[in-house]
Formats: C-alpha cells, sequence, structure tokens
C-alpha cells in the first residue's frame, strides 16, 4: 500500500489490500474533474448545460480494477454540488450523495474523493444535487479488468444515451407540478377517438375511454416528460456521433442510458448484438436483435460489421417521442439509412395491475408462462425452471416475463428476432453464493400522476423512516408496481441480485427496472455497513419521493459513519 | 487409448462419468450420422502421426490457430478448464452457424445449462425420432473439468474452423482457425 | 374604484412574489420531495365583444406551497368599457389541503368590490379532478350580512389536436337567501356556459383562444335585474390568452 495520501475508512484499505494481494501492488491514479457551466445547443435553441472539465457528457474515466483513484472535483457552480459513481462498490462517504454520504461540494470547494476499485466493466457517474443531471452533469466509466474477459473484441467505443430539454431541470419540475401532463403530447386526440370507433367500433371505444376516465389515467402515459432532443454522445440525430471500425472486427459497444427520464429501444439494423455485460457484471454472451435499457443501466454489446459500409445506431424512446441515432462507419462520413420511428405503444389495463378485466386471454396464446407470477416462479425449484421454462422465455417469439400479460410495454423487436429481456441474462461469474433470502421487505410502487407525487409504499422520502438492513444478511426485495409508469429501481453501495429464477445465474445488477402491474424481487447480500440511497433513477419521481435511504447496520466497526 | 477412442464414438454420452466423459456419435437429425464428412473422417488413435491439446476456457481456446495437412491423422486432446459447458467441433462456418442453431434448441429444451449437461433430457424424442443428442463425431462437449478426445483424419485441403456452439460463446470469439493445407505435391488446395 | 384598482394592482404584485420561491429550490436530495412550487394561472385573460357592452375580464388563479398545502389567490373581474367600471371584481384568498389523490379542501376569504356594493364572504370549498376528466370546482360562500350562496364550475379538455384544444365551460349559482343590494335572489341566480378554442404556442405557457360566453340571470335574481332595468342575459364572442407560469 504505502501511499500516504490513502487515509480512508479501514474497511477500505482492507478491500485494497486483498486486491493488491492479487495483482501485487495497487496502481493509484489521480483524477481531475471541474464541473462548470458552458452553452450548449441541442436543439437550435442554445442553452446553459453543466459540464464536467467543459464538456458533457464529461470524459470517460478509465480505472483499472486493484486500482485506488483519488479524484479531485471542483465546484465552479454557484450552487452546491456533487458526484455518485453510479455502480461502483466503495465505502459510504464516497458514494457522492448530498444528505446521506456527505454535506455536498460547495461552490468554489475542491473535494477529494478516495476509494479503491473493486471491480470491472462500463459504469458511470453524475451529479447528486437538485437537477444537475438533467442539465448535463454526467460522463462515464470504464474499468479495465485484471483478467482477461470471457469474449474478444478489436475495438470499443463509449455510447453514452441522454435526454437533453430546452427547460431546466428545475423547471420541468416545477411544470410538472403545476401541470403533471405538461410535456405529454401524445395524449389521445378526437382524431384517435375517431379512428377506435372505426376500428374497434362505438361501444368499445366509449367503455374504454370510460374505463380510462374513470381512474382519470391516460394510456399515452407511457413517459411523463416529452420534447427532448435524444443525444449519443452528446450530438443529436443530425450531428450523428460516429465510430469507426474495420470490417471483420469484432467492436464492443458501451452503452450506458445517462437519461433523466428516457428508456431507449436500441437496435444497429443489419447487425447482430452480442450482450456480454449488463451493469458493469459479466452476463453470458447472448445474441439478440434489440434491446431496452432503462435509465442508468449499462449495456455492453459486441457487434461484428463485416461489410464495408456504415450501420446505424437506432435508440428510440419506449415512449417513441423521439429518437437518439449514431452511425457506425468504417471512416467519417459514411451514413446508413435512419429508420422511422414506430408508433407509440398505448397502456392496457394489465399495465395497472388490471389483467383480469376484460383481458384477451386467448391473444396472448402463451398465456401459462407469460401470465405466471414471478414470486412463483422463484419459488419453484430451480433445476427445474433451468430445465423447462426459464429456456421458453428466451425464445424471440415469447412475451417478455419481465412485463405484465397483455401489456402495452411488452418489447418487440421492429425487425423480427429476438428482443432482449432480464429473463436473458444470466451472469457470468456469480458474486455471491446463491443462498436462501434472510428476509423479504415489500416496496410498493406508488405514485399520485395527478399531483406528481411519487413514493414508496405510499409515503415519499421526506415522511419516510429509512430502510434499515443488518450486515450480513441476504435481503429479499419485493417490489410491486401500482403505478402506470415503468420505475428503474438503483440500490446504492450493494448489488441488486434480479431474481429470474435462474438461481446462481441470476444477474447482479445496480439498476432493475420494474415495469407496470409486476412484481420484481431482487435479493441483496448486505455487505457495505453505512448509510446509502435507494430510489427510482427517473429524475423527476426520485426529486418527488420515490426515495428512501438505507441504513446497514452491523458489520466492521471501522467503517462506522461519519456522521 | 485406442478403447477411450472407440467408446467415444459408439457411446451416445449418456451416463459416463469422470475426466473422459465425452459425448460423441449419431446426430441430432438422424441425418448424416457416423458418415464421413466433405474435409474428413474419425480415425482411430493408433492411426494418429500427432496430437494436439486444446484447453477450452471461458470463452475461448488455447491455441487458437492450428494447422494441418491434408491425409493427416491428428489426435485432439480436449480440456475444459472453463467454468462453463464448452463444445469442440472441427467444421466450416457454416457447418456451425447451422449447429448453433441446434445447440439453442438444446438451451431451450433444458438438454444444455450453463455449467451441466443434462443428458437424460438429450435422449428426449423431439418428434420424428429426432432427439437432441450431441454425438457427431468431429465434436465433442464437455461439462467443466472433463477432457476428452477426437482423432480425425484430414482428407483434403480446406479452412475449417474448431469452435463452440454453445449459445453466445461462437460470437464471443470462441472459435479458431483450423488451416488444412494440400498434400506435399498436390497442385490444388 | 381606486380600492378595486388597489386590488387588482395587489393581485399582481402577490403573484409575481408567489412565482419568486421556486428560484431558491435545495439542491439537496434529501429535501426536494418537499420543495415548494409556484403556479400563477390565467385560464381567461379575454376581451368579450357583445351587443351592447363590450368587457375585459380575466380568471386568475395562482398558488405557491407543497404537496399538502397550498396558498391560493383567485381572481376574477370583469371591467366594462364604457361605461369604465367593474361589473364584477371578485379576489379569494384560501388555503388548500389535499384530502384525497385528485381533490383539495379549501377555506378563506372572498372579497366583492365591483363598482356596486362592496362584500366580503367567508369561503369553504372543494376543487379537484373529478372521474371521467372533469375539472370541478365548488364553493359556499356566506356573506357579512349572513347570506349563504354556493357556486359549481366543471371544465373539460377535448383534445382536436394536441395542442388544439376545445374548452366547454359551464358554471352555476346559488343563493339561499335573497341579497337584493347586489342584485341576489334566493333560489338559482344564474348560469354561465362558455364555449373556448385555444392553441397552445409555447408550450403549456401561452394560448391564445376564440370562443362564446353566454351567460342568464334566472328566478328571482332575474326579476330584480328585469325591475332595474337591466339585460337578464348576455352572449358575447371571446377573444383572448392563456397563460401559466
Amino acid at each position: 500500500m504505502g501511499n500516504p495520501n490513502v487515509r480512508k475508512a479501514a474497511m477500505a484499505t482492507l478491500v485494497a489490500m486483498l486486491a493488491s494481494l492479487a495483482t501485487g501492488p495497487a496502481v493509484a491514479g489521480t483524477y481531475d474533474l471541474v464541473i462548470d457551466t458552458v452553452t450548449v445547443d441541442h436543439s437550435g435553441t442554445p442553452k446553459q448545460a453543466i459540464a464536467y472539465n467543459g464538456q458533457t457528457p464529461g470524459p470517460t474515466l478509465r480505472f483499472k480494477e486493484g486500482e485506488e483513484v483519488t479524484i479531485n472535483v471542483t465546484n465552479r457552480l454557484s450552487e452546491s454540488t456533487s458526484i455518485h459513481w453510479h455502480g461502483l462498490i466503495l465505502p459510504p462517504d464516497q458514494d457522492g450523495v448530498p444528505g446521506i454520504s456527505f454535506p455536498g461540494i460547495a461552490p468554489g470547494e475542491t473535494f477529494t474523493y478516495r476509494f479503491p476499485i473493486v471491480q470491472s466493466g462500463t459504469y458511470w457517474f453524475h451529479s447528486h444535487s437538485g437537477m444537475q443531471e438533467q442539465d448535463g452533469a454526467y460522463g462515464s466509466i470504464v474499468i479495465e479488468p485484471k483478467d482477461r474477459e470471457p469474449f474478444k473484441f478489436d475495438r470499443e467505443h463509449v455510447v453514452v444515451l441522454s435526454d437533453s430539454h430546452d427547460h431546466s431541470g428545475h423547471r420541468i419540475l416545477s411544470n410538472l407540478k403545476k401541470m403533471s401532463d405538461y410535456y405529454n403530447r401524445q395524449q389521445r386526440t378526437v382524431g384517435d377517438f375517431l379512428r377506435d370507433v372505426e376500428e374497434k367500433g362505438l361501444s368499445a371505444t366509449v367503455q374504454d375511454r370510460l374505463d380510462w376516465g374513470e381512474m382519470r389515467m391516460m394510456a399515452t402515459d407511457v413517459a411523463d416528460v416529452q420534447g427532448y432532443t435524444l443525444l449519443v454522445n452528446g450530438k443529436n440525430p443530425e450531428q450523428n456521433w460516429t465510430g469507426l471500425f474495420t470490417p471483420g472486427e469484432r467492436v464492443r459497444l458501451r452503452f450506458i442510458n445517462a437519461s433523466a427520464m428516457t428508456y431507449f429501444d436500441v437496435r444497429i439494423p443489419g447487425l447482430d448484438l452480442l450482450v456480454v455485460q449488463a451493469d458493469g457484471n459479466n452476463v453470458q454472451p447472448v445474441k439478440v436483435d434489440e434491446f431496452r435499457i432503462a435509465v442508468a443501466e449499462t449495456y455492453d454489446v459486441i457487434v461484428r460489421p463485416t461489410e464495408d459500409r456504415a450501420y446505424t445506431i437506432f435508440a428510440e424512446t419506449m415512449s417513441r417521442a423521439g429518437y437518439a441515432r449514431a452511425t457506425l462507419a468504417p471512416q467519417d462520413g459514411m451514413q446508413a439509412e435512419v429508420p422511422t420511428l414506430r408508433a407509440p405503444d398505448r397502456l392496457t389495463m394489465a399495465d395497472m395491475g388490471m389483467a383480469h378485466e376484460g383481458m384477451d386471454h386467448a391473444s396472448m396464446g402463451h398465456g401459462s408462462m407469460a401470465g405466471m407470477d414471478h414470486s412463483n416462479m422463484a419459488g419453484m425449484d430451480h433445476s427445474k425452471m433451468a430445465g423447462m421454462d426459464h429456456s421458453k422465455m428466451a425464445m424471440g417469439d415469447k412475451p417478455d416475463p419481465f412485463y405484465a400479460p397483455g401489456s402495452g410495454l411488452t418489447p418487440k423487436p421492429a425487425d423480427g428476432g429476438k428482443f432482449l429481456s432480464y429473463a436473458d441474462l444470466r451472469a457470468q461469474k456469480p458474486l455471491y453464493p446463491d443462498r436462501e433470502a434472510t428476509r423479504e421487505i415489500e416496496l410498493r410502487l406508488t405514485g399520485n400522476m395527478e399531483r406528481y407525487i411519487w413514493s414508496i409504499n405510499g409515503v415519499k422520502y421526506s415522511d419516510a423512516e429509512p430502510i434499515r438492513l443488518r450486515y450480513g444478511e441476504r435481503v429479499r426485495f419485493k417490489f410491486v408496481n401500482e403505478t402506470m409508469m415503468t420505475h428503474p429501481m438503483h440500490l446504492h453501495g450493494m448489488w441488486s441480485i434480479l431474481d429470474t429464477g435462474k438461481g446462481k445465474w441470476d444477474p447482479v445488477k445496480h439498476v432493475v427496472s420494474v415495469a407496470p402491474g409486476m412484481t420484481v424481487y431482487t435479493e441483496t447480500e448486505v455487505d457495505a455497513p453505512g448509510q446509502w440511497a435507494f430510489h427510482c433513477h427517473l429524475m423527476y419521481h426520485m426529486a418527488t419521493g420515490m426515495f428512501r435511504k438505507v441504513i446497514v447496520e452491523g458489520g466492521p466497526q471501522s467503517a462506522a459513519l461519519p456522521n | 487409448m485406442k478403447l477411450r477412442a472407440l467408446l467415444s464414438l459408439v457411446l451416445a454420452g449418456g451416463t459416463i462419468a469422470g475426466a473422459s466423459a465425452a459425448l460423441a456419435g449419431g446426430m441430432h437429425s438422424g441425418g448424416h450420422g457416423h458418415a464421413s464428412l466433405d474435409f474428413g473422417k474419425p480415425a482411430k488413435a493408433a492411426d494418429a502421426g500427432r496430437t494436439v491439446t486444446v484447453v477450452m476456457r471461458d470463452n475461448l481456446f488455447e491455441p487458437e490457430n492450428i494447422a494441418v495437412k491434408a491425409g493427416e491423422t491428428v489426435r485432439f486432446v480436449l480440456r475444459n478448464e472453463g467454468a462453463f459447458v464448452h463444445e469442440f467441433n472441427i467444421g466450416t462456418a457454416a457447418m456451425h452457424a447451422a449447429h448453433q442453431k441446434e445447440m439453442m434448441m438444446m438451451v431451450e429444451h433444458g438438454a444444455l445449462e450453463p455449467d451441466r449437461i443434462n443428458r437424460e433430457r438429450m435422449k428426449m424424442d423431439m418428434g420424428g425420432g429426432m432427439t437432441m443428442e450431441h454425438d457427431d463425431p468431429n465434436s465433442v462437449l464437455l461439462e467443466p473439468g472433463e477432457s476428452a478426445e477426437i482423432v480425425w483424419t484430414f482428407t483434403t485441403a480446406a479452412e475449417l474452423e474448431f469452435a463452440c456452439n454453445v449459445p453466445g460463446h461462437y460470437d464471443a470469439g470462441m472459435v479458431g482457425t483450423l488451416s488444412v493445407r494440400p498434400k506435399n505435391g498436390d497442385k490444388t488446395s | 374604484m381606486q380600492r378595486s384598482f388597489g386590488l387588482a394592482v395587489a393581485v399582481a404584485a402577490v403573484t409575481v412574489a408567489l412565482n419568486l420561491p421556486m428560484l431558491g429550490l435545495p439542491a439537496r436530495a434529501d429535501v426536494m420531495d418537499n420543495a415548494m412550487f409556484t403556479s400563477v394561472r390565467f385560464d381567461q385573460l379575454e376581451y368579450r365583444a357583445g351587443e351592447d357592452t363590450n368587457l375585459a375580464a380575466w380568471d386568475l388563479e395562482a398558488w405557491a406551497g407543497g404537496d399538502v398545502w397550498k396558498l391560493a389567490l383567485e381572481s376574477e373581474g370583469e371591467y366594462a368599457l364604457r361605461p369604465d367600471r367593474f361589473e364584477n371584481l371578485e379576489n379569494q384568498l384560501v388555503v388548500r389541503r389535499m384530502v384525497s389523490d385528485f381533490f383539495d379542501a379549501k377555506a378563506g376569504i372572498r372579497v366583492d368590490t365591483p363598482a356596486g356594493p362592496d362584500r366580503v364572504y367567508g369561503v369553504l370549498g372543494f376543487e379537484g379532478l373529478a372521474p371521467q376528466w372533469f375539472e370541478v370546482d365548488g364553493d359556499l360562500f356566506l356573506s357579512e350580512k349572513g347570506d349563504l350562496s354556493a357556486r359549481f364550475v366543471a371544465e373539460y379538455d377535448i383534445l382536436i389536436t394536441n395542442r388544439l384544444i376545445l374548452q366547454p365551460l359551464g358554471e352555476i349559482n346559488l343563493a339561499a337567501s335573497d341579497d337584493r343590494e347586489i342584485g341576489q335572489g334566493q333560489g338559482v341566480t344564474d348560469v354561465e356556459l362558455g364555449l373556448r378554442l385555444r392553441y397552445e404556442v409555447v408550450d403549456r405557457t401561452v394560448a391564445p383562444y376564440v370562443g362564446v360566453h353566454w351567460e342568464k340571470k334566472l328566478g328571482e335574481s332575474a326579476g330584480i335585474a328585469r325591475s332595474e332595468g337591466e339585460d337578464t342575459d348576455a352572449a358575447r364572442v371571446v377573444a383572448g390568452v392563456r397563460l401559466l407560469f
């Protein structure tokens, strides 16, 4: 170790020592980030954005597994800031959440983060203060592994997807509080009514409108904020970010969804996508044609373009309100055809958790599997599961079991073929032994769309008690989505093992997306003492209360809380 | 050695345990059975002129390039040192592509788990007398820790690949080149 | 008159003041969901052209507060042009509290200072979103003279497109007793119907509209109006702009 600068908590040192045992002396790197405002023009209307080292997205920080990093963050804004290292396992006082990990970084102040890098893969960083992330405060992290990776690639590109709005984050939030559908310009119109009457008949259409009207919910409420310009590495579709390749090469694309509010459906017409990593952890390679990336997730995908031509990376928003577009090409300036946006999906009563009422089971055609409650699945004999049913889920023509049967949001591949499901993700190297959870905690994802209040178990953050966990336990979180929105739930500090019914192969993630009307389980080995944030990663859901503080009690004394 | 090689040809996987549990014999489709392929045919270990050891890891082969001569008989010693099931399969790129579909079916029907081969399930009748038994003479499927041998006579010059067609592995890079050079004196390849 | 203008200015001042706190939203994640917000909305800011009199009219609602409690200013006015006078000028200051997912209860004070006699009322009411998307607002008023009256308003948005929106509106006023001084007779006093077609030009912020506005005094109140030589009904074409800040 021998680095006099490292005066971290003993746990950090311990972890670093363990790392150094494996690799010899730890490398130490120092990085500097300056956060300041810049003027950007994404939509044709120049606006003030927040940048790291003068750029948004910020720079790609390249670390090595086993490295001791020192990161000096200087705040040149006129307000407090912070950086959260999204997905990194680190001491609680380095996690960068104001009010939970530390007080934040005051204007003019330089805060020095120090922590050991104990993992590898694709991650990102962003401000956890106010709405700064929406305004541009995010960047990517690539951690090179100690060991050879279980896949080959000749070249790599970081692909940061994000959503940029002409309105500042504060203004968006303020507008949503005035009028929750302020940004929804996909509401059903008189024309839609007439079209539906023609297709489904008058009484069915009227009944449909009455059903939604009774709930005062909108079938078009797939995304609560529209009007975004969608970006790839800070470039809008016209600016067309281009990544180069030589035909025949394996190209690793590190997709990061750094959006505040936007889910993307990503495809590259003409290329198979070999998914090799999700949320920084390797998964058993799975070949797909398209994948959905929730806010704050990362997916590493390998493509092998063999032809000497350009390919379009096409990322439609889940709401189909817009798309991000970039190009892979043998040389700059080449372009491929840009697909047209698909028609928006409508939510169905299944998304309202009301599938039993009026759902057309016949049209599903494969009810028993799709209709299974995940709780039953998880409870089943895993060996049988692995042998039988889960394999069906992996087939391209089956609906994704992580969407309610009949859900309007069930992903459908644009060009046919296979759409990635969580059910296809299998850990390449399980991080923890598979064991029974010691207890279950139910988290109902709740909200009041009309007032734009989001909550957990009906209580917003400022009115809620922290979730208390005990060091050493394995907690099973039961997420019950009672809202009509899709929520990417993010636990800081510890991994979320997503229960897909595959036992030891269940994928290990930092963000788990819970679709409307669904119950999803994750398990967490509680191995990080201290206090941590746990929230929906949709910026305005987090800001309005879908957030909890998690306190891990017990564990190594030396890692006691700083405050 | 001879016995083991023969066994690996004759026995349809099944219950062989231990380090030499090779799965060979019969074809999924029942199509070309044990017949020789365009580029060669199975042989006896005694005929092998040399031995090539190939180690399977997650997800790659060591070595990744093998060169042989037409007419040569090679004994391949295969060791799975990875944590997952891996295949060693000699064929053309097109053959591998076709075989990957079959392997996907094996996964979908539970015959193949990430680190385990479900041999009972492989015998399942898929209809029309077809089974998923993985028993081509040019390939072997190994669980972690297992090893096996293939003895093969390369009859004509060809550019082949040795590959693992477990879903995802080939695309992740678990494929090597097997270059069969023309016999000395041959004018064409 | 002076006082009326004074009130109008006060309305504007409060409106601006209410909008200031949003600039100071805290950056700490742990208190974001307790932030205070403000809203200023002119549902109507319009010119009404009729056979006899033309009017300038507004209907304003401004609020500041959090998810549960809000302080709201509701202002309505009709200013007749030639002769210049406030036909109607009404300001309410109410406290609103969330009572259900879709409804707020409210209580406060209403001050009417039109060209005629003034009145001060206590207000108890509710407002919110009823099933089938009706925005509704109901109030009970008890005047300083001890007269009880009530008002119910409902409006509905019909989306021709996502920006071209037709809004029907209905209002009914009732009184439990006569207050002849202000032209109020027991029973249903008057009804109003409006139909406005707006186009949202800049986000939801600026939406110009055209429409029609019709009002009619009924029952005892109509009798009072007739006895004073006033019309009991009026239909006007309106043009204006809806604003939301």
